[in-house]
């Protein structure tokens, strides 16, 4: 049984369409990386599995439940971290975990879940003093309450600084080997590379690609990402590079002085001839393994690539 | 959770249960939300408010109405001036207490945080009623008891049944304005149109309502439409005389203003003299027997109404909308 199906689901707002016709599952006890940038559809698409918000069509069933008639059993097993939720200013971080401690009859104790969110230190103290990434890590733990059978972490690296984050991708590795199935969103593909063992890109309200980080990077062409920053460039010179046999995609960076990013299979030295015969002035290249950061911005930026198989 | 929840989860897989009532999850937003309510300024504000209203009359028929304490009436005219007070004041602050009370969390985006935990829509614009009435509540039962002592010094004495009365009724009639205010907080997501709401009905019961009876007469002085005046006899001083009134009806509107209902409210509860002499129907007026909606016991009823209609509203409404 997957931890959540969306089927066909639609989600509009007036006029404008925020999900279309989108489609996934979640297996049970894996960790899944929700990935898209802002306004592509995660929040919404989260909004509507916690029955935020209802559906316009298609169906989602979560733990095997549906998501509108049962929510109430599903958010009873599920952890949650909110996007962008401001705490409860007069209430200390005791307070916070006890009415969810109530809320979900877990017994769980308030110092022994601030701890492993490293707040152990502020159990006494008002949530309107915290720093934001105290915040968040206050709503971690209020959502590892009850040891939930699926945890839906929605951008929980917000506010958190490098370290933080770090600290909370390990969390989500703990949580996941007691069996927890952990369902992650971000906008930013380093956070979820490490821990996700699969992941799905969601741009425009679609999905575009489904896959675990190998077959991710596999799937862009595998090679490697050539930069090369040049005094100037024309369309002419940018199709030359395009039209070249060993050559995926070739996108322009920035413009004071632009850089041309290509992917590459082959040979790199036929990309920078190329430009050189356009009589473009080479200023600098250096060429790297292609990252997953490369995978994620091929595929919501520019045009849009085919969508990958499930 | 018992094993209940999941048996229900599994065997009626067609019925919803999402938008149950849940009694414990209700009792948890509620304590949750007085937590959060309870440490703010305005809760000890409101409790030195009413300590201050209840001395401050007290202290000045003492100083001031030798006549009245000779009659022993003394807790009579506290209750009836301090009733007269609070109910203008109780409704501006159950208003400004529910205002934010769930729009605000839609604008912060924390009512996230109750939601996600297993609590249903309905749980949420109850436990806030009960959260929010209870601030109220404990707030008046504060100022009150610590009053107590003082004002019994000051008026030799009083009466606890008509003070217990007074405190009884404030919180039911707290607690209906807290209840219009809840749900109107839980229809808009924007605090500022919340906020336009509750002067809407604080304009709605202080201006228009008030003002109804005195345009129902006057309509009907000029027969305009069905508005025609009713003529009855009445005895003053021995003589029959033909007097005339209002239609039957425009007492009932009149009469659903939750401020009428909460000054007969005390006239039922308390044995306060002034609070009946400032009553504008008798018998009389209606060939012997009041119409059962201008019964002082029908006050409960009205108030009733003001708690139960506007919460209906909230939760049918809260449990239909996207966050």
């Amino acid at each position: 049984m997957p931890a959540i199906t969306v089927d066909n689901l639609t989600k509009s707002f007036g006029q404008a369409l925020a999900l279309d016709d989108l489609s996934f599952r979640v297996k049970e006890g894996e960790v899944f990386g929700f990935l898209g940038p802002n306004g592509a559809g995660k929040s919404t698409t989260i909004n509507i599995v916690l029955d935020f918000a209802r559906p316009t069509d298609g169906s989602v069933s979560v733990l095997g439940m549906d998501a509108q008639r049962n929510s109430r059993d599903i958010r009873q097993r599920t952890g949650v971290l909110p996007e962008g939720v401001k705490t409860y200013d007069r209430l200390t971080a005791r307070q916070h975990l006890e009415f969810a401690i109530n809320s979900k009859n877990a017994n769980d104790e308030p110092e022994a879940l601030l701890e492993r969110v490293g707040l152990e230190d502020a159990i006494d103290r008002k949530a309107g003093g915290f720093s934001k990434g105290m915040s968040q890590r206050l709503m971690l733990a209020m959502a590892l309450v009850g040891e939930p059978d699926l945890l839906i972490l929605d951008e929980p690296s917000t506010g958190l600084d490098p370290n933080g984050a770090r600290e909370m991708r390990d969390l989500v590795r703990e949580e996941n080997e007691r069996g927890a199935t952990v369902f992650f969103s971000s906008h930013i593909m380093e956070q979820v590379e490490e821990v996700c063992d699969r992941v799905g890109i969601l741009r425009d309200g679609e999905m575009v690609a489904v896959d675990s980080v190998e077959g991710l990077r596999d799937s862009v062409s595998g090679g490697t990402s050539l930069r090369v920053t040049v005094d100037r460039i024309d369309d002419a010179a940018l199709q030359a590079v395009r039209s070249l046999q060993d050559v995926t995609r070739a996108t322009v960076e920035g413009e004071d002085p632009p850089t041309i990013v290509a992917s590459v299979n082959g040979s790199k030295t036929a990309v920078l001839s190329t430009l050189e015969d356009h009589g473009i002035e080479i200023q600098d290249f250096q060429t790297t393994e292609s990252s997953l950061e490369d995978v994620f911005r091929s595929y919501t930026t520019g045009t849009r690539p085919e969508v990958h198989a499930q | 959770m018992s094993t209940e929840t999941d048996a229900v989860g599994e065997s009626t897989d067609s019925r919803s249960t999402s938008s149950r009532i849940h009694l414990g999850s209700i009792l948890t937003v509620a304590k949750k939300d007085f937590q959060d309510a309870v440490r703010s300024w305005l809760f000890w504000g409101l409790s030195v408010l009413f300590f201050l209203l209840l001395v401050g009359i007290a202290g000045a028929l003492s100083y001031f109405g030798e006549d009245i304490a000779a009659q022993g009436a003394t807790t009579d005219a506290l209750v009836f001036f301090v009733s007269q007070v609070t109910k203008w004041i109780v409704p501006l602050i159950a208003l400004i207490l529910g205002w934010k009370s769930i729009a605000g969390e839609r604008e912060s985006g924390s009512v996230k945080i109750l939601l996600s935990l297993p609590h249903s829509r309905k749980d949420v614009v109850i436990g806030k009623l009960l959260g929010r009435s209870a601030v109220l509540s404990v707030s008046l039962t504060v100022g009150f008891v610590l009053a107590a002592a003082l004002v019994a010094a000051f008026l030799g004495g009083f009466d606890i049944i008509d003070y217990g009365g007074l405190l009884v009724m404030s919180m039911i009639y707290g607690m209906a304005y807290t209840s219009i205010a809840v749900s109107l907080s839980s229809l808009t997501r924007s605090t500022t149109i919340a906020g336009a709401a509750m002067f809407c009905v604080f304009l709605l019961f202080y201006v228009v309502w008030n003002s109804l009876g005195v345009i129902f007469r006057l309509l009907g002085e000029r027969e305009f439409l069905f508005f025609d005046t009713v003529t009855y006899t009445q005895e003053f001083q021995g003589q029959e005389m033909m007097a005339e009134r209002r239609q039957d009806w425009t007492y009932f509107i009149t009469n659903l203003d939750p401020g009428q209902a909460y000054n007969r409210g005390l006239t039922f509860l308390t044995d306060v003299d002034l609070l009946e002499q400032g009553s504008t129907t008798s018998a009389q007026m209606f060939g012997g027997e009041l119409p059962i909606y201008l019964n002082d016991w029908f006050s409960f009823m009205i108030l009733l109404f003001w708690i139960g209609v506007p919460l209906g509203i909230g939760l049918y409404r809260f449990d239909r909308v996207d966050i």
